[in-house]
């Protein structure tokens, strides 16, 4: 549940509505929960002597709501490609100066100038990772390969998948072959029978510990963010994450500066430090997403390296999300009326 | 609000002294419940941006979607398992609070801590010890497989009957706590009477004792349906959000969705369903007890 994660952020929020800033000498960063290691940031104060207030959301959504009510001046977010795409056209962001960053050369290039952010100009890549299917090889013997192959009768109640609409959507879109962000009314009337047969097989729809029915055994296959299924595998080399055949969602979660930020040079100083490789290294190792520093990815591991979730073997097809406007309205509605039909 | 004039003839109107003492609670009133009633009801009328800011122009579309079917069997979804909760927490806790009540007095104080000791600890702490226990690997199962190893472990994690038993537990107390303010004022002459009048156990419980403690079940009823109807916590974590409720999709729309002009549409309907439920319930009332008297 997302309640407890907001009770720190709030206490925060209070203190430091309470005590003024110092101009100059400290960076508001609001970023994702369990995502940016402590000693990151502490290192970051050591060297620079800028302090750092950290406030963490759970969901893109909610950083969104926080930045367009306008509470609290941030420096640095950390919004997810597709909200980055809806902040840059709503001109919530400021504009990088890639002068001061010049570890940007640490980057590999197919993660920059993406659809959500075609020039690079407002976003620097943080970490990436896709979603996929996790299998617990202990109790499945069959090959897994794709949707199509977790959404069988044979695994009936034995399956978690995350508790998104678009996400369940469009993981019908893959196996129908039509594109995903262009989401028209023909196109969900065909997805429809398909998703109405994948909701009566699905045991737990759980966003945000997917991995917990999977420990817990009480389902044997799933499809789940990249970074529980790294952990997963971390934890028990019995769960094997697959990129599904069909096709798979990327996301690439990205560092940027609100339009509105006070301390633009502490928020650019932050994000060359962390393009660091020894300082990124660090992130790689507390949170196994794709890092997307080349040079970092030099300083891991064999172990790291071969973690199927983080570095997924081979070519597989991933894209980004878009906004999809108002069709998501209609991606809900539907989800909803399938799942209450049960 | 204005102070009504003081008449002194009358010795019924408030003198203005007593509005001042009823300031504080009236102020209350207005801020915590009029005000965001009012938002509600306002944004509820209004358009969403693509980021999820509240445009203020008037639109009925919000209403249009709530009459959609979809969220209609959602919501008579809720009011049976919060029905079936009542219920449940009627048959448990009647016992309960009866046994409790009839209690010599020195146990009175220390069985109803008994009944508060859960709320020293936070609820969703309380709601994953649930987990914990009927999860497939969990205790329950756990405690079934040493009494009998070749026993089917039980499915219930994930099932909507978690979803019961977590509404249930968490409920439970609402239910015991005001029946046993009935039991406890319970005239024990007037059950005596009962029996010299000739009138069998069975006869004196549901003639009564049962009346008698009406206003305690009503007031159970009330304070454990109306937020069992609402809540998504449970049925998230318990339920694996498989089915969703009333209370998820409005959940929904305030947090993943961003639609908060749908999700106030959703709120208004709801209270005003509350609203006229209770109104109905108020004039039977009233009329079953003209007709008695």
């Amino acid at each position: 549940m997302k309640t407890p994660r907001l009770i720190l952020p709030a206490l925060l929020a209070l203190v430091m509505s309470v005590v003024p800033a110092r101009a100059g000498g400290e960076l508001n960063l609001f970023g994702w929960s369990e995502y940016i290691p402590q000693t990151v940031i502490d290192g970051f104060t050591k060297e620079t002597g800028v302090k750092v207030n950290f406030e963490t959301y759970a969901s893109n959504e909610e950083l969104l709501s926080k930045l367009v009510a306008g509470g609290g001046s941030y420096d640095l977010v950390q919004p997810s490609d597709y909200a980055a795409e809806v902040m840059i056209r709503q001109k919530l962001l400021s504009a990088l100066d890639p002068k001061l960053i010049p570890n940007l050369q640490n980057l590999a290039p197919d993660f920059r100038h993406r659809a959500h952010d075609p020039e690079g100009a407002y976003t620097v890549p943080y970490m990436s990772g896709t979603v996929g299917i996790v299998v617990n090889t202990d109790k499945v013997k069959t090959p897994v390969k794709g949707y199509h192959d977790v959404f069988t009768p044979a695994f009936k109640d034995r399956i978690v998948v995350l508790n998104d609409t678009r996400e369940l959507v469009t993981w019908a879109l893959y196996t129908l072959n039509l594109p995903i962000n262009s989401i028209t009314p023909e196109a969900l009337a065909k997805a429809r029978p398909v998703v109405a047969e994948w909701v009566k097989l699905v045991k737990v729809f759980d966003s945000d510990s997917p991995k917990t029915a999977l420990l817990n055994g009480d389902v044997d296959v799933g499809i789940v963010w990249s970074g529980e299924a790294a952990l997963l595998w971390k934890e028990n080399k019995k769960f094997v994450y697959v990129i599904p055949a069909e096709g798979a969602h990327q996301f690439i979660d990205v560092l940027a500066i609100p339009a509105n930020a006070k301390n633009k040079e502490a928020a650019h100083q932050f994000i060359n430090y962390i393009l660091r490789p020894e300082v990124s290294v660090l992130i790689s190792e507390a949170f196994p997403y794709t890092n997307p520093n080349l040079a970092a990815r030099k300083l891991l591991s064999a172990e790291q390296l071969a973690n199927p979730a983080s570095y997924p073997p081979g070519t597989p097809k991933l894209e980004t999300f878009r906004d999809i406007g108002k069709a998501a309205a209609d991606v809900d509605r539907l989800v909803t009326d399938l799942k209450s039909a049960r | 609000m204005s102070p009504a004039p003081v008449i002194p003839t009358d010795s019924r109107t408030p003198h203005w002294r007593a509005w001042l003492l009823l300031a504080p609670m009236v102020a209350w009133l207005v801020l915590f419940v009029v005000v965001p009633t009012a938002i509600l009801l306002v944004y509820s009328f209004c358009e969403r941006d693509e980021v999820g800011r509240v445009l203020f122009s008037f639109t009925l579309e919000n209403y249009r979607r709530v009459a959609d079917p979809v969220y209609l069997r959602i919501f008579l979804r809720s009011i049976g398992y919060a029905g079936l909760t009542t219920i449940i927490c009627i048959v448990v806790g009647y016992p309960v609070a009866y046994c409790i009540g009839r209690a010599r007095e020195d146990w009175r104080q220390r069985l109803l801590l008994l009944v508060m000791v859960p709320f020293w600890t936070s609820f969703l702490i309380r709601t994953y010890a649930w987990i914990t226990i009927l999860k497939q690997e969990g205790l329950l199962n756990g405690f079934v497989q040493q009494l009998s190893p070749t026993a089917k472990p039980f499915d219930l994690l994930y099932t909507p009957t978690a979803v019961v038993i977590g509404l249930v537990y968490a409920y439970l107390p609402f239910m015991i706590l005001p029946i046993y303010g009935s039991v406890e004022k319970l005239d024990g002459a007037l059950i005596e009477a009962a029996h010299d009048l000739g009138a069998g156990p069975l006869r004196v419980f549901s003639s009564v004792i049962i009346p008698l403690t009406m206003p305690g079940i009503a007031a159970g009823t009330l304070l454990v349906f109306v937020p069992a109807v609402g809540m998504f916590a449970i049925t998230d974590l318990m339920g694996g959000a498989r089915v969703p409720l009333i209370g998820n999709v409005i959940q929904n729309q305030f947090l993943q969705a961003r639609d908060w002009p749908f999700g106030a549409a959703l709120g208004a309907v709801f209270m005003g369903l509350f609203a006229l439920t209770y109104w109905i319930m108020l004039k039977l009332g009233a009329h079953s007890e003209d007709s008695v008297a």
